[in-house]
C-alpha cells in the first residue's frame, strides 16, 4: 500500500495517548490501532474528520503517499 | 430471532434427513450382503420395496454394480448434510460473510457436481439395463442435483464476493 499513516508522528507531536484520541474520536482502541499500524485498506471522511479535529491538525500531516518499490 | 429459529429448524431438518439417508443407506448395505452371501430372495425388497432381483437374475455383477452406485450416491448425499449441517452450526447472523463458511458453500457445489454426475452414470447405466428388458423402478435424480449443483455454485461466487466486501468493510475505519 502506497498511502502511509503517520498518526503516532501526530500523537507525538500533540503529547497524545491512543487511549487518549480513541476516547476524544469516539473511536475503538482497536479500530485506531488497525489505522496507526497501516492495515486499514480505507478511511472515512468522517474518521478524518474527527482525528484531524482532535489532533489540530491536517489529513496531509496523517497521511503521506509513497511511492511502492519495484 | 425469528431467523434463529429458522435456523434452528433448519439444522433439525438436516440432522433428520442426514440420518435417515445413513439409516437408507445401512439398511440397502445390509440387504445387499443378505442378498449375496445368505438369501438372493432379499434382492427383492433391499430397502422399503426397492426391489432389484430382475437385475441380479440378468446378471449378478450389474446387480452388484448397480447396488454398489446406489450406495455411493447415499455416502455422498448424507456428506453433502454433514456439510450443510456444519455450515448451519457456524453460521453468524451478526457476521455471515466468512471465509469458513464461504470455503464450505463452496465444496458442498463441488459435492453437489459430483453427486450429480454419480446419478448421470447411473440414470445411463438404468437405461441400458432397461433397453435389455430388465424392469426395475428406481429415480436417480440426476438433474435435480446437477440443478442444485449449478445455483450453489453460483451462490458461491456471491458469497466470496460479500466475504471480500466484509473484511474489507472491516478494515475501513
Amino acid at each position: 500500500m502506497a498511502i502511509v499513516v503517520n498518526l503516532d508522528v501526530m500523537m507525538a507531536k500533540r503529547k497524545m495517548s491512543l487511549n487518549e484520541l480513541s476516547e476524544k474520536v469516539d473511536i475503538t482502541l482497536s479500530n485506531l490501532s488497525i489505522l496507526k499500524t497501516g492495515k486499514a485498506k480505507a478511511v472515512r471522511f468522517s474518521t478524518l474528520n474527527s482525528i484531524c479535529r482532535v489532533l489540530e491538525c491536517q489529513p496531509g500531516d496523517i497521511l503521506e503517499f509513497q511511492e511502492d518499490d519495484g | 430471532m425469528k431467523t434463529n429459529q429458522i435456523l434452528k429448524s433448519m439444522k433439525v431438518v438436516s440432522w433428520i434427513i442426514f440420518i435417515g439417508i445413513c439409516i437408507k443407506a445401512g439398511a440397502i448395505l445390509v440387504s445387499f450382503i443378505v442378498s449375496l452371501f445368505v438369501n438372493q430372495e432379499a434382492a427383492k425388497d433391499l430397502f422399503l420395496g426397492l426391489n432389484l432381483s430382475n437385475i441380479y437374475s440378468f446378471d449378478p455383477s450389474y446387480y452388484n454394480a448397480f447396488v454398489v452406485l446406489i450406495l455411493v450416491l447415499l455416502a455422498v448425499q448424507a456428506f453433502i448434510f454433514f456439510m450443510v449441517i456444519k455450515l448451519l452450526s457456524k453460521f453468524d447472523e451478526q457476521f455471515p460473510f466468512s471465509q469458513p463458511i464461504s470455503d464450505l458453500i463452496s465444496k458442498i457445489g463441488l459435492v453437489s457436481l459430483f453427486t450429480g454426475f454419480v446419478a448421470l452414470i447411473g440414470t445411463g447405466f438404468s437405461k441400458w439395463l432397461k433397453s435389455q428388458s430388465v424392469s426395475f423402478n428406481f429415480d436417480w435424480s440426476a438433474e435435480e442435483f446437477l440443478l442444485m449443483a449449478g445455483v450453489i455454485f453460483i451462490i458461491s461466487l456471491i458469497y466470496k464476493r460479500g466475504v471480500e466486501i466484509q473484511s474489507e468493510n472491516e478494515l475501513t475505519i
